[in-house]
């Protein structure tokens, strides 16, 4: 568009942006602030070296759950996402709107039965009790990326390796994976990073504060009356467990960017 | 029929895992909806008691309200500000990318850990935006207002969640703003269309399916909403900002198992209905058109 060139609305949407970006960068510029007001830079080690609460615990614990259900997700949305797309069988249309529909269903509304379940299958205060329901609330989207992705592959390329002799397994390892490559960092990256920032899951089925996630043991940092001091020892503890969340980020915006919008502007 | 190769090999695993479990739960639900339980043992057959009981309480209400506020004003917000600055951003101004980024960014961030900061921010007494506000003297010096009270609570829960997701909203317009051909906008400006007239001409009728995904997915994110209102508010003061997440969750937590799992149903329903009116309405748009 031609009004570009014009100085005046070039200096609007650059008023425009930068006021919203203030609006924005406020509560982070703000936390990072509040974290040195009182104390300084030592609330950093105080957190650290907290008595309660364990930094790199909390920081391992997220990585195992998001990094566990992230390969389930890429191993079952994978091939799912191949069978409704390129295989035939009864009933494959209506199994898929049945699988879905689940994408509307939220956490909070199934929580009672959810922990009764995983209470009775003893695998309450466990990370497989937190892995499993991780996987089955967030692997729908991933499905319908890899479902999309796939369909955009030609059949022939199916038809190609069945003259070759391959079996529908062999089409999918050796034919259709090593194209899906960043499909599947997509889905990877955003069931990491969905995973990560999950509170309700493992607030209901986790017990034993050892094995706390980052949004869990943000707790841990807070109490009833807090002195100035824990406060801004709360804002270094928030900050430090945001930082592998934008490392995660820097490190695949592309990917993250691409993930979170390919399941929004697929037809 | 589950040999390996059978079509039925490759979904079996996403749907016994994912698919069983969720709709094995769902069922649990609407069978304890009809109990008296306590969570654990105990669970006695109550028939409808518990929706009667529900439509009653004036809680549920009062949670439903903020459900429906929430969900038409983070869905209108976050698509005004992200179609603007989506538009802005195709202009390839110098550095627009360091904006995107920048609105971007909370998406990668924790809800929890987000609504944390905003609650100590929010906080009336010594929160940093009332201290910020009465250092700018927009606010007399004593003034405190109760962000997180019973009257901007659902303001400051609706703020957060557009701090959050706006980014969201931005990408997907940004990405749907690539596809228009620049043969609309050309015919545009022959026609003499100014910026105004081309934006509410061609950029938002044709980013109509952008919006309509845009809508379903906050009316399914908007039932979904729980973090940000338990670790902030807590649905307090009293139940004034209640969402049914949090109501449904403060209930299970009393031992009302069965009247939870009521509550449970009515979001699934909600949402199930919710998204199908969208879609049908976005898909009877198509066929006119």
């Amino acid at each position: 568009m031609n009004g570009t060139k014009r100085v005046g609305p070039r200096i609007a949407m650059y008023a425009t942006l930068t006021f919203l970006a203030a609006i924005w960068l406020y509560p982070i510029g703000l936390a990072i602030y509040k974290s040195v007001s009182v104390g300084g830079w030592g609330n950093y080690a105080a957190v650290l070296n907290h008595r309660t609460f364990s930094y790199w615990a909390a920081v391992g614990n997220s990585f195992l759950l998001a990094g566990a259900s992230a390969i389930v997700i890429v191993l079952i949305a994978s091939l799912g996402g191949y069978a409704f797309s390129k295989l035939q069988f009864p009933g494959r249309t209506a199994i898929y709107y049945v699988l879905l529909a689940c994408l509307a269903v939220p956490v909070a509304s199934v929580v009672t039965p959810l922990f009764f379940t995983v209470n009775n299958l003893g695998l309450r205060d466990s990370y497989t009790g937190v892995i499993v329901p991780l996987v089955a609330f967030n692997v729908m989207i991933m499905l319908m990326i890899m479902k999309n992705h796939f369909d955009s592959l030609p059949d022939e390329l199916i038809e190609a390796a069945k003259l070759d002799g391959s079996n529908s397994f062999g089409t999918f390892w050796r034919i259709l994976v090593p194209l899906s490559g960043s499909s599947l960092a997509n889905i990877g990256v955003l069931s990491f990073v969905y995973a990560w920032n999950e509170y309700l899951l493992p607030t209901l089925l986790l017990t034993s504060p050892e094995r706390f996630p980052v949004t869990q043991a943000i707790s841990l940092l807070e109490s009833d009356r807090m002195s100035q001091e824990q406060i801004s020892q709360l804002y270094a503890g928030l900050i430090l467990m945001t930082v592998p969340s934008i490392l995660v980020y820097l490190a695949s915006q592309r990917f993250l960017q691409a993930g979170v919008t390919a399941g929004a502007v697929k037809s | 029929m589950l040999r390996r190769g059978s079509p039925y090999f490759y979904i079996l695993p996403i749907v016994v895992l994912a698919g069983g479990l969720i709709y094995y739960c769902i069922g649990f639900s609407a069978y304890a909806s009809l109990t008296d339980w306590n969570g654990l043992t105990r669970m006695d057959f109550v028939g409808v008691a518990n929706y009667a009981d529900l439509i009653e309480d004036p809680t549920f209400w009062i949670a439903l309200r903020n459900n429906l506020v929430f969900m038409a004003a983070t869905i209108v917000i976050q698509a005004v500000l992200g179609l603007l600055i989506a538009v802005i951003a195709k202009e390839r101004l110098p550095g627009s990318n360091v904006y995107k980024a920048i609105f971007f960014l909370p998406i990668a961030m924790a809800p929890a850990i987000i609504a944390t900061v905003f609650k100590y921010m929010l906080e009336a007494n010594y929160g940093t935006l009332n201290e910020s506000l009465r250092a700018l003297g927009l606010i007399g010096p004593d003034a405190v207002i109760q962000w997180l009270g019973k009257d901007l609570g659902i303001w400051s829960i609706i703020l957060i969640n557009v701090f959050q997701w706006m980014g969201f909203s931005m990408m997907t317009y940004y990405a749907g703003l690539m596809s228009i051909p620049d043969e609309l906008y050309e015919a545009g400006m022959i026609d003499g269309a100014g910026w105004w007239r081309r934006l509410v001409s061609i950029t938002i009728p044709s980013l109509r399916g952008t919006t309509s995904v845009l809508v379903i997915l906050g009316i399914v994110g908007s039932l979904k909403t729980f973090d940000i209102v338990w670790l902030t508010t807590g649905g307090g003061p009293g139940v004034s900002t209640q969402f049914l997440n949090t109501f449904l969750v403060q209930t299970r937590a009393d031992r009302e198992a069965g009247y939870a799992s009521a509550i449970g149903v009515v979001i699934l329903v909600l949402a199930f209905a919710l998204a199908m009116l969208q879609i049908r309405a976005s898909n009877r748009e198509r066929s006119i058109r």
